[in-house]
């Protein structure tokens, strides 16, 4: 019974309003209005989340659980507690420490903890005692805390034309990484990201 | 309703451990191309376009998802275009979904749109399911 009035509900409603069995379906269609409802808190990101989403908060958060071959893209935060095998793009990208990424990382602001292969470019930078990165790391902004692992060059290249990244490579790193990004305003580097 | 949640609750096989370091969490404005892979759980409200594998999927209603899933429990709430592999899928009223979904059971929300089939599999059919996606998918 159920079924069929679901399935008929379009046509009952508007072609078969002469038909003789119409109140009783009448009768099992009213409910209608109240699903219809329903499936409105649907369309608002919350409600499926009752299902169980202890993340809510967080923009995205890929568990240590999850493995994923292929590109992520973000405008907002990530959180990478699992395996990438690609790149990640976010606005801010925190890699957790039992996490791995074979692939470049770009952010506004990459916090690694875990482990990456590849590249970081962001314009903050921060390594914590725990950090593994075997590649390079280009920023404008970097802290490395006693204990990273680095394999690989600290560049402070980020949003800097090609001709003065080759002078800057030259460089000593820290100096380099120091000293210009003081002296910007912050109007000067916005543009350039 | 309480049936639904009863089925909600069936710990399969794949099963989760701890389901809140297992659970991921995929917001509105990631997107991923490629494939995911977890024996946890994953939340989906941003756009994915590839392969899933997840003890359990709940794609929210804004999400997107284009490819093939693979899974214990599926619940879909946003727009889905593929196949479905899993034993209990739930379709809520805002679901929107092209494609075919092979299921043992089905919970179908008034409002759903579905184009596609959904063909009935038995339990067994899921448990070589490893195998078959290898050689199918």
């Amino acid at each position: 019974m159920n079924m069929f009035t679901r399935s008929d509900k379009v046509l009952d409603q508007s072609t078969q309003n002469t038909n003789g069995a119409m109140p009783a379906r009448e009768k099992a269609e009213s409910p209608a209005p109240t699903a219809t409802d329903v499936k409105r808190p649907y369309a608002s990101p919350q409600p499926i989340s009752d299902v169980g989403a202890p993340h809510a908060r967080t923009a995205s958060v890929i568990s240590k659980a999850l493995k994923i071959t292929g590109q992520l893209e973000s405008t907002e935060d990530i959180q990478v507690d699992g395996e990438v095998d690609g790149d990640v793009r976010g606005h801010s990208v925190k890699i957790g420490s039992n996490a791995k990424v074979k692939g470049s990382v770009y952010g506004e602001e990459v916090e690694l903890s875990g482990t990456i292969e590849g590249k970081i470019e962001a314009k903050k930078v921060v390594l914590t005692s725990t950090a593994h990165m075997s590649g390079d790391v280009i920023h404008q902004d970097i802290k490395i805390e006693s204990g990273a692992f680095i394999d690989g060059h600290c560049r402070p290249e980020l949003g800097k034309s090609t001709s003065k990244a080759v002078h800057a490579a030259a460089k000593p790193v820290v100096a380099a990484s120091v000293t210009p990004v003081r002296d910007k305003t912050p109007a000067e580097i916005g543009p350039r990201a | 309703m309480p049936a639904l949640s009863r089925l909600a609750l069936v710990k399969l096989p794949l099963g989760s451990d701890d389901a809140d370091s297992s659970a991921s969490h995929l917001g509105k404005a990631l997107r991923v191309r490629g494939r995911l892979d977890t024996s946890g759980i994953i939340h989906i409200y941003g756009k994915v376009v590839g392969q899933i594998t997840a003890d359990r999927l709940v794609l929210g209603a804004d999400g997107y998802v284009e490819g093939d899933v693979v899974a214990n429990d599926v619940r879909i709430g946003g727009r889905f275009t593929g196949r479905i592999f899993a034993r209990h899928v739930t379709l809520d009223s805002s679901a929107d979904i092209t494609g075919r979904i092979f299921h043992h059971t089905v919970t179908v929300a008034k409002g759903a749109r579905i184009d596609g089939r959904m063909p009935w599999r038995p339990l067994n059919y899921f448990e070589t399911l490893e195998h078959l996606r290898e050689a199918q998918l």
